[in-house]
Formats: structure tokens, sequence, C-alpha cells
């Protein structure tokens, strides 16, 4: 495949301090942050969903392998999905050597992205403590901890002593119903400032060329030679898409949608292990800093991070029933305050300002599917249930390789479509809990 | 809450219902193939739109039933039928 | 400005004859019962109230109200009180927020010259490098944080739930609220009005004309003598699925909030208006108030906003808020008459105050107006939020220069000034015939529920006969578009961001509603844009050159006004269960452990001794959450042969088997025994955790699959308290307390069930298993008389060394026998032949769950359980240690389960490997959490102890 942009861009300021000030200083306004341009009748590479995905796989395209004629197509604007509702939690420590291997670099990728991308995309890892209220969920911290150390992951399991002193706001003593028993602590994890994240790779692939195309909705996959209707399913080849906005001809489509990806991927005739559920969210109005971590607790089904702005962030489990409505529930925020309320029984006085939700494609091993499909050039990056913010630039830089090498890469051949054929499942399933 | 529609009885809050998932028939054990088997344990039609369903009715009459529901709305539409196929493989 | 207390006024609701005394930051002050603490502090002269978020200016009254966003401070462990809207109490202690170091003297105010620097999303642009800088620059940003502080020491105080299924609920008490309860309530319909004021009346309450109060008056009346039940100072937060309601009531008696969760067959939303601020230069100076601001002020708390006042109305409320000005003997400066098509460009002063309005730069009237207050009437913001959580997207109407409701579903009405405008008397009669509407339409649902509860009606699905909308709507009156001025100021007070930022965003690229939302943040904060959401969509709008209807609104999310965690939680009813023998091992003093909801004895203070006690004499473990099923039915046998990986047709009376169960991925799911107590009659036994799982698992298959199978399902896992008697003289012990069994070793031997009467209650029964490898009987009785047969045998055994063990011995003498646990050592992937039992697996059984991996699984290589003894006897390696290749870092297993065993002086383990090490005598490398490898060796049987299983027997 070859391409590269069409015209030559005069290089756009960079963002710093000095810039700010100067910018600031003289009163002007900063260009746009992407382009808005015409959509052409074809690409070398099509992404569909302008999510972190989506842009990584695209920025990663341009920028590792020069594939730069490529369209990322969103039906409403870019991080309208998962990236701008998830709580964006990044960690590593998890229990399946490839999983550990593979979130790993996505940490990495991360600590250096402010640089990378040139924005601040407020990478702070501040620790993460997953805690454990029995006796088996202690027994799986452990085994996590030890697979994240032999890995070169930092991770340990704590006491309820060391958990007070991370957390102090925490009710380390017997009191509760289920008691802090100890904790998987994870210092490198973190949170990160999701909306930065898109905005920075949508930028930086722009500047190579590549185009983001905003309220542009996939109606179809054109395909031919397969077995099924139209040309579509095994056997067959993709030759482009059909939006709102018309036809693309294109060798090369990248499912990366969440939420979506069932429906973008029968229009291809590929039939996908997920089930779309709701994952709710919620947030508090601000106070002064008081939670310096991360905290997990899986059997509370709850999760919480206070953001730069005083806010306490808080996520549980997908919703129990399969749904496209992202209305959100009350049972939810009533479930979520009490379980909270038992980690930190000194917060009930805070007020809960808004509850949001976004789509989850969850996979029955808690683990994404990515690479290849039964339809040549028909890629999927999906099925991320409510973990794919974290893996984000480690996805896009591994699709990208996939998409340019026409191999699976080693990184993510446990996550292969076909391992459901083979009955290979990934052993995240082994331990199964809330996943952030 | 959804309220959902038990054939036995009536309207009742979600939460005293367990959610079965998709329903889908069970291939013949003695002549299904890996991939038809796995199919059935794993694939997933996942459409936005009218879905049949199963629920055991959990908190009351104890029965599993089948029903349509719109994923996008949240609507229900019946008539739910007692044991149709059964949902979740696991 | 000045604020002051004026004379009384025949409107207000202050009762000046009770004194309240209060401290703001640490200084006495004191108001009058019915006071807010905004109107209270006002009126004793206070006008600065907080900090903005970002430049920290200072702020004072916006909106008198709820919805102020400068009003929010801290009392005692509360933080972000409302003072426009929260009542003063005697002693409050209130404090400022977001000040540094005081109210008056904030350094942080030096932001404010850095503006042009900070503008909107200017972090994002900054402190990249160096990246080991960054986490020092976000310490200092979230210095920045604003809001209260909480206090970790702050008691979960009683909060209290509340379920309610009125016909109709409608949510706000105004004029046309009141008329649609009455209307609803008079054919006979159960109605619930919450209001989140603290009375009823709307704008009626602080509108001092007297048709207005004498309206009030009469509403009033008739409110109370009706069956509507009220609630005020009460907030309807969400509208969910099919109409489920969520209500917060802070004025409970008792409980400091009460959260009402209501089934609501019509819901009725009638919020009225929010008043919306106008954009330009110094529009967040103090001094500059709503309309609404000084009317409350005046006309509620008899405070006096200002001296002399400039009046920028667009209507007929702010004309009306002239009028209460200079009745109140404020000087009217000037009023500036939108409608005129005059304008206010900006206002001048000190950060701290007004000294002057100037209105119409640029034009003929320009101006400058000597004045301390502004007062502002631009126009209204349609609160349409649980329309939105309906479904509904509301539509802009540039005449009326507001949103409007479009299309709610069937079952949410909407009446007054949300959906038009029209005379007090017309609001009211629309209001009314949305209370009959309402009344109507519930009376269908109602119908419809009570149809479908009767048994065998299907559910045909179709909507019910909805009563047909025949309201004459109310009319739209024509509104000036006052959006911004020709001048820039604040969008968003909360978040400090100014209709500049949004104008910036947009040129950047963040031009949608959403993303420009999000990179500003204007909107987000704890008004949550009720007050800041129009003027948004209209900078953002000016900034595309587009129409407010073309750049449409944000989709408002739930809750209607922010909840506190404490009313969401509710109390903890979080179940706690135990068996009945349970006071005795209290009594004993015994560790207990949580497995799932069940609290269990873990041990009675030494393990080691209980299980020696076990080997040598006879122990008693409580064993009561085991599941157990009653199966009862001609078709078991089948059903068993169906969900177990073993062959169940030959099971005779008395006779148990163990059985193990695989989902259909061939991934173990339980196991347990079951036992044939007659013909069609046996009890299965599950492990206590699957208990549950298992049940609803035989249920789905015998209703969706084998539905013409005819077995009864019974669940009885806390029907019987269940006791196993284990150890050499177990036999002994159990014959002294047992009738109408023969005991003798070939009469009922091991794997064998009988019914039995124990300690004289009748009804048991017992089998002859254990997993701890000694003799033993498993006896279960019925649940009521389980403390009293668990005494008996402790009586009856004293002399034989009876004494009990916890699930701590039993594991580890489980242990000791290999004996594997579903879900320690297995895990979610583990297949049946992983276990070490595939010669339990009968493939030629037609089908059972599962069965078609298991028949694949023979060609595939799995990590098998095994039995593993470190080589140093004295280590035992934490569950979980990991087994490696050598010096390598390469995972070749686990230790899943591991102890000291106090009968062999050694330590033993169970544990996950790859296949090619799961012969016996294979050595093993495992990596102690130490970070030490040591040698382990794998054995050649599961048991560790008495491979033959000849004390079982026994």
């Amino acid at each position: 495949m070859t391409g590269f942009a069409r015209r030559i861009r005069r290089r756009p300021p960079k963002y710093s301090a000095a810039k700010l000030a100067w910018k600031g200083f003289r009163g002007q306004s900063w260009p746009r942050v992407w382009r808005e341009v015409d959509l052409k009748r074809s690409y070398d590479a099509v992404v569909i969903g302008g999510g972190v995905h989506g842009l990584a796989t695209a920025y990663y395209l341009a920028r590792n392998h020069g594939i730069k004629n490529v369209a990322v197509l969103d039906k409403a604007y870019l991080g309208s999905g998962g990236s701008g509702r998830n709580t964006a939690i990044i960690r590593s420590n998890y229990l399946t050597p490839a999983g550990v291997k593979f979130y790993d670099r996505s940490v990495q990728l991360y600590s250096t992205l402010a640089v990378d991308l040139n924005i601040n995309v407020m990478f702070s890892q501040r620790g993460h403590l997953t805690l454990a209220h029995s006796d088996s969920s202690l027994r799986t911290m452990h085994w996590r901890a030890e697979v994240n150390k032999l890995q070169g992951v930092n991770s340990s399991v704590i006491g309820p002593d060391e958990v007070k002193s991370e957390a102090p706001s925490l009710d380390t003593s017997d009191h509760p119903r289920y008691p802090i028993l100890g904790a998987l602590y994870h210092p490198p994890g973190g949170v990160v400032r999701h909306d930065a994240v898109v905005w920075g790779y949508a930028r930086a692939a722009d500047h190579m060329g590549v185009e983001m195309h905003q309220k542009t909705e996939v109606t179809d996959i054109i395909c031919t030679g397969g077995e099924g209707p139209d040309g579509k399913g095994a056997g067959g080849r993709v030759t482009g898409v059909r939006t709102n906005r018309g036809d693309i001809s294109t060798p090369v489509v990248v499912n990366c949608t969440a939420g979506w990806a069932s429906l973008i991927s029968s229009m291809a005739g590929v039939r996908l292990p997920i089930t779309t559920h709701p994952l709710q969210a919620a947030v508090t109005e601000p106070v002064k800093m008081f939670l310096p971590t991360v905290v997990v607790s899986g059997s509370l089904h709850v999760y919480v991070s206070q953001t730069d702005r005083g806010e306490l962030v808080f996520g549980a489990a997908v919703d129990p029933v399969a749904n496209y409505s992202v209305r959100g529930s009350l049972e939810f925020t009533e479930g979520l305050a009490g379980h909270v309320l038992e980690l930190m029984p000194g917060i009930s006085r805070m007020r809960l300002l808004r509850q949001w939700s976004g789509l989850c494609d969850m996979t029955p091993d808690y683990s994404p599917v990515m690479g290849f499909t039964p339809v040549d050039g028909f890629l999927v990056d999906v099925g991320w249930g409510t973990y794919g913010f974290k893996a984000a630039p480690v996805s896009g830089e591994q699709m990208a390789e996939a998409v340019v090498t026409g191999r699976t890469p080693k990184l993510i051949e446990a996550f292969a479509l076909s391992r459901f054929d083979n009955g290979e499942l990934v052993g995240e399933k082994g331990a199964a809990a809330v996943g952030h | 809450m959804l309220l959902v529609p038990c054939p036995n009885c009536g309207p009742r809050n979600s939460a005293d219902l367990r959610y079965g998932g998709e329903s889908h028939a069970r291939p013949d054990p003695a002549t299904a193939s890996p991939s038809e088997w796995r199919s059935y344990l794993y694939l997933r039609d996942n459409p936005a739109g009218w879905l049949r369903e199963t629920w055991y009715c959990a908190s009351g009459c104890r029965r599993w039933f089948a029903l349509e529901r719109n994923t996008a709305t949240n609507e229900f539409r019946g008539p739910p039928l007692p044991g149709d196929k059964r949902g979740g493989a696991a | 400005m000045t604020m002051s207390r004026l004379g009384i006024q025949s409107t207000e609701v202050i009762d000046r004859a009770t004194k309240l005394r209060f401290k703001w930051n640490g200084k006495r002050f004191s108001g009058f019962e019915g006071d807010t603490i905004a109107s209270a502090l006002a009126a004793s002269g206070e006008h600065i109230f907080s900090r903005s978020m970002k430049y920290h200016r200072p702020r004072g009254i916006l909106t008198a109200d709820y919805w102020d966003p400068n009003l929010l401070v801290q009392v005692g462990d509360d933080p972000n009180v409302r003072a426009g809207h929260r009542l003063l109490e005697s002693s409050m202690d209130v404090r400022s927020q977001n000040a540094w170091p005081s109210l008056h003297r904030d350094l942080k105010a030096a932001n404010s010259l850095l503006g042009r620097f900070l503008t909107a999303g200017f972090y994002y642009k900054t402190f990249m490098r160096p990246q080991w800088l960054w986490p020092t620059y976000e310490r200092v940003l979230a210095t920045f944080a604003p809001g209260g502080k909480i206090d970790i020491d702050t008691p979960h105080r009683y909060h209290d739930k509340r379920y309610s299924h009125p016909d109709v609920v409608v949510a706000g008490a105004g004029p046309a609220g009141i008329e649609a309860a009455l209307a609803a309530s008079a054919t006979g319909a159960q109605v619930l009005l919450v209001e989140h004021q603290h009375a009823v009346g709307g704008h009626l309450r602080f509108s001092s004309g007297d048709a207005d109060q004498a309206a009030l008056t009469q509403l009033q009346a008739t409110l109370a003598a009706s069956d509507v039940e009220v609630l005020t100072d009460s907030t309807v937060t969400g509208r969910y699925e099919d109409n489920w309601l969520g209500i917060v009531q802070r004025n409970h008696p008792i409980a400091v909030e009460r959260l009402i969760k209501a089934r609501a067959k019509v819901l009725v939303v009638a919020p009225g208006l929010i008043e919306r601020p106008y954009v330009f230069e110094g529009n967040d100076r103090p001094g500059v108030i709503t309309s609404g601001a000084a009317r409350r002020l005046i006309n509620l708390w008899g405070v006096k906003p200002g001296e002399r006042a400039v009046v920028f109305s667009a209507n007929a409320d702010g004309d009306a808020a002239a009028a209460d000005l200079d009745r109140a003997g404020v000087e009217i400066a000037e009023i500036v008459d939108a409608r005129e098509r005059r304008r206010i460009s900006s206002t001048t002063g000190s950060s701290r105050a007004v000294d002057a309005v100037v209105v119409d730069a640029g034009l003929a009237s320009n101006q400058r107006i000597d004045a301390d207050l502004l007062v502002v009437a631009a126009g209204w913001t349609a609160p349409t939020s649980l329309l939105n959580m309906a479904g509904d997207r509301p539509v802009y109407d540039a005449t009326a220069a507001r949103f409007f409701p479009s299309d709610p579903p069937a079952n949410v009405l909407a009446t007054g000034g949300i959906v038009g405008d029209g005379s007090l008397d017309q609001l009211r009669s629309h209001g009314a015939a949305t209370g009959r509407l309402a009344a109507a339409r519930a009376a269908a649902v109602r119908h419809r529920l009570q149809a479908h509860t009767a048994r065998a009606l299907a559910v045909d699905g179709t909507e019910p006969a909805w009563a047909p909308d025949e309201r004459s709507p109310l009319g739209r009156d024509a509104h000036p578009e006052l959006y911004r001025s020709d001048t820039h100021g604040m969008v968003d007070y909360s978040e400090d961001v100014s209709s500049k930022d949004l104008v910036a965003a947009s040129k950047e690229g963040y031009d949608s509603v959403e993303l420009a939302k999000r990179f500003t943040t204007a909107t987000m904060g704890p008004s949550q844009g009720k007050l800041e959401t129009v003027n948004t969509v209209a900078a953002i709008a000016e900034a595309r050159g587009e129409t407010i209807a073309e750049v449409g609104t944000t989709v408002w999310r739930p809750p209607y006004a922010p909840l506190t965690l404490g009313a969401l939680a509710g109390r903890v009813f979080e179940p706690v269960r135990v068996s009945s023998i349970h006071p005795w091992h209290e009594a004993k003093g015994v560790t207990t452990i949580q497995a799932g909801q069940w609290i269990r004895p873990d041990h009675y203070g030494d393990p080691a001794a209980e299980v020696r006690n076990v080997r040598e004499n006879v122990g008693l473990i409580d064993v009561t959450p085991l599941g157990k099923l009653d199966l009862r039915g001609p078709d078991v046998s089948k059903l068993l042969n169906l969900l177990y990986v073993n062959k169940w047709s030959k099971l005779a009376v008395g006779k148990v088997r163990y059985g193990m169960m695989c989902a259909e991925d061939g991934v173990v799911l339980d196991d347990g025994v079951t036992g044939r107590l007659g013909e069609d009659h046996y009890m299965m036994s599950t492990t206590s955790s699957g208990a549950g799982g298992v049940w609803e698992w035989v249920e789905n298959w015998l209703q969706t699959e084998r539905p013409d199978w005819r077995v009864h399902v019974t669940p009885v896992t806390t029907a019987y308290a269940s006791i196993n008697i284990a150890g050499p003289k177990s036999r002994e012990l159990v014959s002294r307390v047992t009738s109408g069994v023969d005991l003798d070793p070939d009469a009922f031997r091991y794997m064998e069930v009988r019914g039995a009467t124990v300690a004289g209650v009748s009804g048991c029964f017992m089998w002859r298993i254990g997993f701890t490898g000694e003799l033993s009987f498993e006896l279960h009785v019925p649940a009521g008389h389980g403390l009293a047969v668990w005494e008996a045998l402790m009586d009856a055994g004293s002399d034989l060394g009876v004494g009990p063990f916890g699930l701590e011995g039993q594991r580890i003498m489980r242990l000791e026998k290999g004996h594997f646990i579903v879900g320690q050592d297995t895990d979610g992937l583990t297949l049946a032949p992983s276990t070490g039992m595939g010669g339990l697996i009968k493939l030629d059984k037609d089908d059972f769950a599962g069965k078609p991996e298991l028949v694949w699984a023979a060609d595939r290589r799995l990590p098998q359980i095994v039995a593993i003894q470190p080589d140093n006897p004295n280590i035992v390696p934490d569950e979980a240690c990991q087994i490696v290749r050598g010096d390598s870092n390469e995972i070749l297993g686990r230790i899943t389960s591991a102890r000291f065993s106090p009968t062999l002086g050694r330590s033993i383990c169970l544990g996950q490997v790859e296949p090619e090490l799961a012969t016996g005598g294979t050595k093993l490398t495992v990596l102690l959490t130490s970070g030490e490898r040591i040698s382990a060796t794998v054995i050649d049987h599961h048991a560790h102890f008495d491979p033959a299983g000849e004390r079982l027997r026994g």
C-alpha cells in the first residue's frame, strides 16, 4: 500500500508555555485543531470510529508506516462514544502474561504521549488500589501480583494498614459488612485526561495528512467474493464503504467502534462474540483533594478517583441487561452510593452532579477481539468491554502494524477472532471481576 | 428501572428477574461441528432493535421465559413464551 | 452596593420574631426564621459570598435561589451547600469556599491578571516538558480545585427510602402544577405534587401584585383541602425507564434526606422557567443580579438589594422588578428597555462592586449611569431536563427566544411556563386540563397493569388507548433574543468560562456544542447548565455564523438537581446469613470468615489442633451453607445424567455418588454428591457458593431444553442445618444419638444415605461421605433443630474427645486428601479433564452439558491439577505463587492451594501445571512471593495422605 498526503501543509504551531504566552500577549487565536475537508472518493485505508482507538490507529499508520491517505469516519463527533464517557483509568496489572505485556506497552506509550503528541494528556500516575474483601479475591490479587512481577510490572499485595496510608478516607476497620482485607497496589496505575488523548491523536494525525470526518455515518461495507449475500462474509474482500456522504473505495477497513462493533461487522458479514451493555458512570460536585489514588473494589462493583478539578468520578460494573440505550438508571446511582459509602463513609454529604453511560462491547473472556477476520481487508479492533481506553495507544500501534504487514503482530496474537472458533479463550476469564 | 412483563406475575421491576440474554437454539451435540458449537457458545447477533431474549423470574414465579425487546428503546412486545430456548450458555 | 433589611413586606416569608444566630467565616451574624443563608447575610450587608474557580474573582448574589452559582458555601461538614436555598438554622457554622487565604483577601486573585494566558483549555497546551515536572504542576493545579472540604470522619447519618406507586406525579408546584395536581386528584387519581422550593406557589410567591397574592392564597387553601400529597423542598431528580422516578425529600422530619422511588403512571412536568443571565463585560461583578433575584430578595425576605439601580428589562418580570425596587426605596436610575432595542454594554467599578452601567455603547442613547445595582431581565431557560430524560429533544423557537419541548412520550405531559406563555388564568386552566388528561391516561396505564397481573393473560404489546390530547395550547409571547451584548462577558460563572473562551474554542475547531463544552468545561459545574446552557449554545452559534436552532442544545443528564450520596445510599442493607448453630460458635469465641453472604466458623483458636482431633478422635463442623436441592419425580436420573459428566442411571436407593458439573463450554461449574433417598426422590448437594447458580441452572435445563421431563426442584439449603461428624470415633458418637438406622459398617457403607432420627429429631438424613478423608457422617437436620442436635452431639461425645472444627481445619484436611475446590483450584477456563478426574467423564452418554467440548478436549494439551510437595517441608508457598521454568520468567503453572499439614508435618500443595509436568516425580521450580525460587516435586496421587482411602471406609 502506498500513499502520501496530497498536499504539503504549513507546519501548525506547537503547543508550549512560551507560545501560549506569546499568543495570549498578542491576542492571537490558535488554528483549528484538525481540518474540516471534503470527503474524497478513495483512501488507502478507512478507519470506522473516531474514538481513541480509531484515531490512534490512523496516527500510527501515518507516523510509523507513512500511510497517510487515511480517513477516520465518525457518525457523531470525535470522542463522542466510549472515549469521552469512560473514567480514563490506566493500568497494566492484568492476570495473564499476554494481557500484562500488552497493557504494559500501553502504559509505556502513555507515559511519553504528552511529548509525542505535543499536548498535555495529564497522565497522572498516582497509584491504583484494587481492594480485596474476601479470601478468594485476595488470592486473585496475589495471582495478579505474581504474574505482574514476572513481567516486570510494579504490583504487589498490601495489607489494610498500608491501604489506609495510601488512601486515608477508606474505612479499613472491620465495621463494614465486607471489610477491606488487603489490596493489589499498582503504583504506575493512574488516570489520564481522556479528551486530551482523543484531541491529541486527532491533531497529530491531522498534521500528517490523515483526514477526520465527523457526522459521517457508515451505512454499509462493500465486499466482493464472499460466501454470503452481496459478496460479504468469509472468503470475500472489502472494496469500499458506503456513508451518508457518499461511497468511498478502499482496500482496507478497520472497525474501531465500541457499542456498534456487531452492527458494523455485520455489514461485512462477520459475526462477533459480543453483546453490548451500557456502563454507567457518575461524577460528584468538586471538593478539595482528599483521595490521592485510584480505588477499585471488584466485589463492591465500584471504582473511584478524584479529578484535578476536585470531582469524584465513579464507575461500576456494566448493566446486566444488553442494551443500546444510554439513558442511565436510578438503581445504578443507588447501588454506587451504597457501595462507595461502605468504602468511605465520610463522604455521605458529597452530591452526585451528573450520571451518564456509554456502550461496552462485552466478550466471553473479558478480552478484546483484534486483527484479521474471514473477510480480506476487514480488520477489527473491538470487544473492548470496560477497559478500552487504557489500551488505545498500543492497540493503534499494533493494528497499524497488522494493516501494513498483513500479519498479526505477536503482541495481539492472543486476541484474534479465531480463538473463539478454536475454543482457546484468553485467561482473563479466569478471574473476571470489575475490570478497571 | 425497566418493567418486565412476566407471563405469570405481570409487570415486575427488572431487578426482580435474572437476565438470560439472547435466545438461541442449542445445536444437536451429537452432530454439531466445533464451529457450530462454538458459535452457539460465543457468537451473538446483538442487534440494535428487536431481540428475542430470555428472563428468569427469580424473585417471583421462578419461570424462565422469552420475549422480544427493542434494545434501542426498551419496549417489549409479546407474547412471552415460557420455556423458550435457553439463553446464556453458561 | 449595600444590601440591608427593609421594613415588613406583606409577602415576606421570614418570622421577624424568631432571630437565629449563626457564624459566617468565624464571625457572628444573625437572621430570621425563614431566611436563607444568603438572604440573612445579604440583610446583614454582606455582598461577597465566594470566589470564582479560575480567576478567584469576588462573586455576589446572582439569582438568590437554588441555582445561584455564586452562593455555594460550606456548612459544618456539609460542602457545596446552596446558600440561596438552604434555610438558616440556629448556630450554623457557615464558611466561604474557594478562597485563599480568605474571602476578602484572596491571593489567587492574581490569576485575573493572567486571564489572557489562562484561556479555556490552556492546560492542554503546556506543562508537557519536562515530563518529570508534571506531577508537581499537577499538585499545584489541584489546589485550584473548587468546592468545599469533606471531613472523612463525617458519619453516614440516618437516611431513608420509600417506594410509591402514584397515578400522577406533578414535578413543580407553581400555579399550573398545582392546578394539574388538583384536577387529577378530583377525578380520584392518587397524586404526588413535588416542589423544589420550600413552599408551593412558584413565581406567585415573590409577586407583590394583589391578584397574584389572592390567587396564591386560594391555591394553597384548595390544595390543603385536597387529597393531593404535597412534598416541598423536594426534587424529582430523574425520570428513568417506564416512568420510574427518583424524588429526593430534603425536609423529612426524621431522616436527613429521603429518596422516594415512584413508579408514576403519568408524570406531569411543570418546573416553570429559569431566568437566564445576560452576557456583557462585567456581568459577573457583584451588584449585577437577575430580576428574579431582586424580587425574591425584596418580597420574600425583605432585603433591599441596593441603593441606585439600572433595570434592564425585556419582559414583564423585569418591569415588575422595577416596580418592586421602587417600592422598596431603591432609586431607579434608568430602565433600559430591551424591547426598544436598547442594550447593556458593560459595568464598571472595582472587582468587588458595580459603580456604573454603560448602556447602548455606540448608539445615540449611549450613556454611563452611576449605579450600585444592575437588575437584568433578559429571558428564560426552559428546564427541560425531565423531558429530555424521557427521550424528548427540545426545539428552539427564535420568536419566543427559548427552547420548547417537542414530542414527549404519552405518559409524560408538560404544563406551565415550560410549554408557553399566557395570563395566570390561562396557565391555570392549561394546568387543570393537563391534570385531567394525566388522570385519564393514568387510568389506562392502571388498567393495563392490572390486566397483565392476571395469570395466563398474554401481554399483547399494544399501547393502551391513550386519552387524546385535546388541551388548547398555551400561546408563545414574542421575546427579544438576548444572549450576548456587544461586549464579551461571563457565560459560565461556576467554571469561569467567558463568551470569548467559547468563540476561541470554536475557532480552534471545538465547534459543536459537545466539543466546546468538553474543551471549555462550560455547563459542567455545579449548576449543570441550568443558567449557562443557552448562552453557551448562543456563543457557539454566533462564532459559527449559525442559528441557535442549527447548533441545537446539549442533552441534560440526570439528576435534575444534585443529590447527596447519603440519600442515594439510604441505609445499608447487606444481608447476613448464619446457620442456626451460629450462637454456639460465637459462645465459643469462634474466628469467622466471610463466604459470600455467609459468615462461617473459620477456627476456634488452633486449626492444627482441630485437625489432629479429627484425625485422632472426632470433630464436628457446621456445613449448613452447603447447597441442597430436593429433586423429586420419575425423570430425576435423566436430569442428573444431563447435568453431570458421569452416569446416574444405576444409582440404587440408599446410595450416594459424587458428580462433576460442566458448563456448555466444558468448564467445571460445580461439584457435589447426590443421594437417592427413595424411588423418585433424590437430594443433590452443591458447593456453598454455587447453591444459587446451580438451582437456576437446573431450572433452566428443565424449563427450556427438557420441559417434558417430570422433575420437581425445591431448594432446601437453609431448610436443613448440616453437620459433618468426622473422625475415627464418629460412628461411636453418631450411634449414641441416632435411632432408626443400622450403623453397622456393612449395613451403612461408605457413599450411602439413610433417613434417621437424631437426638430425638425426626426427618433427618445422613450420608457417609466427607471431605476430610476420615470416617464421617454428614447429618442434615431440619434447620430449627440444628443447634439442639449440635449440642446433643457435643454432650454425647465429651468422653470421646469431640470438638468443633472450622473451615480452616477442613481446608487443611481436604488438601491432605487432595480434593480440589471449584473456583480455587479450578478457574474460569479449567475444563473437566484438567481436574485429574477425567475418568468420571462418560462420553458414551448421548448428551450432557458441555459434552462436545469434552470430546474435543481429548486432543488438547490442557493444564493439569496435581499435588505438589516443596522439597523443603517447612516452606509453605503463598497460594498463587507461580511455577516457572528454572531461572527464567516463563510461567508453567501456579500453586492453587497450600497449607502446612499437621498430620504429615510438612507443607503440601495443589497446583495447576502444564501437562508435561503432571507426572509424579517431576521437579518443579516455585517462585515464592519473596522472589526466592524453591524446588518442589509432583507426587503420584492427589492425596498427600491415605491415598488408598482406607480411613474413610472404616
